[in-house]
């Protein structure tokens, strides 16, 4: 059977070669894939909030700033090349629209700028996302090949 | 502030959330039972501070289609409340209103889902109503929201919400029992940390 490593909430699992890694039911949250196609070496990244306001909060990737900043590391580690890595991102939705209260539930549309502004300042190139709306995705990251699956309730499946 | 996080409530503050969770569970069942002329009793109501991960594996899979409706609470307690149930809940409750049976939430139409998010609204007002009158405070609701999506992505709502504070969930979760059948529900009340600390301090805990 494939390999198939699950990411939690706040959580990140990296593979190279082969094998899927999953994510379910992104809210708000936004699931972050890397892939390096040079080495086949993926990455998926789950996080809820943008940035980490205590710096002894052990939790790095719950927050999209230390999140993002940790997994790179661990990448560069195992050999990623920027300029070959493409990012996707996925989530972010509003899951429940409060009449009289605009701000309530942004925070996933607070989540999605924060992502791209770091994907932007650390020079990495984001080609595809599927954000927003009111419902919640499930993403795989197809590690032979970076082909990144999105299933949601009621609409078929969708490749980024 | 003597209570910091959810964890940090100790047994007797536990039992007394259950306690008023029962209380609240019992009206909101009594409204229930009204709308759709039937007997409905519950099951002893559990108490439960669970992180999300946790508390996913208990209500189900990630990915399992729920209904849910979403309350915003202002006032002496601000917060939210949080009531999920599945498709077994929804189907019985269409089927008692509608007379229609559903094998997905897939196959509802509209009436179907409006029918669902009054039952969502009655049981929260019921529930919050009967919590503020025993707390004696005064609670003030924001006007309801529904969805019926993963789980999942519903839980993270309240989290991403508080994700700042704590990253528990308290949860109460008492079943229906309509017909001799039971149907499962989950009611997430989460007041934030200061309305917590003044509930537990009203109520001379």
């Amino acid at each position: 059977m494939e390999r198939e490593l699950k990411v939690g909430i706040g959580d990140m699992k990296l593979t190279r070669g082969s094998g899927r890694i999953i994510t379910y039911a992104l809210g708000s949250c936004i699931g972050i894939s890397f892939y390096d196609r040079g080495i086949n070496l993926g990455a998926l990244l789950h996080i809820m909030l943008p940035e980490r306001q205590a710096q002894t909060d052990p939790n790095i990737f719950k927050y999209a700033d230390t999140g993002i900043q940790e997994t790179l590391r661990k990448l560069t580690a195992f050999g990623m090349v920027r300029a070959r890595t493409v990012v996707k991102i996925a989530g972010g939705a509003k899951m429940f629209e409060i009449k009289g209260n605009a701000s309530f539930g942004n925070i996933g549309e607070r989540n999605a700028i924060k992502v791209k502004q770091i994907l932007r300042a650390e020079g990495l190139r984001l080609m595809a996302e599927d954000t927003g709306g009111t419902y919640a995705r499930t993403m795989v990251l197809d590690v032979t090949n970076g082909d990144v699956v999105i299933r949601t309730f009621g609409k078929p499946e969708k490749h980024l | 502030m003597k209570i910091k996080t959810y964890e940090d409530m100790d047994l007797q503050e536990l039992d007394v959330m259950r306690e008023i969770s029962s209380i609240g569970t019992s009206h909101a069942a009594t409204a229930l039972s009204k709308l759709l002329q039937k007997e409905i009793r519950i099951t002893i109501p559990q108490v439960s501070v669970l992180g999300y991960n946790d508390a996913l594996a208990r209500i189900g899979n990630a990915e399992e289609i729920v209904a849910a409706t979403l309350v915003k609470m202002d006032q002496d307690v601000e917060g939210l409340m949080l009531f999920l149930f599945d498709l077994n809940f929804a189907d019985t409750i269409l089927g008692t209103l509608l007379g229609q049976h559903y094998n997905s939430f897939e196959e509802m139409d509209q009436l179907a889902y409006s029918a669902l998010e009054e039952v969502g609204n009655i049981i929260i007002c019921n529930y919050v109503n009967a919590f503020s009158k025993l707390v004696d405070v005064e609670i003030s609701l924001s006007v309801p929201s529904s969805t019926v999506n993963m789980v999942g992505g519903i839980l993270t709502v309240p989290m991403a919400e508080y994700g700042y504070e704590t990253d528990k969930l308290m949860y109460f979760n008492a079943d229906f029992v309509m017909d001799g059948k039971n149907l499962s529900d989950w009611l997430l009340m989460l007041p934030d940390i200061k309305s917590l600390n003044a509930i537990m301090e009203k109520l001379g805990v």
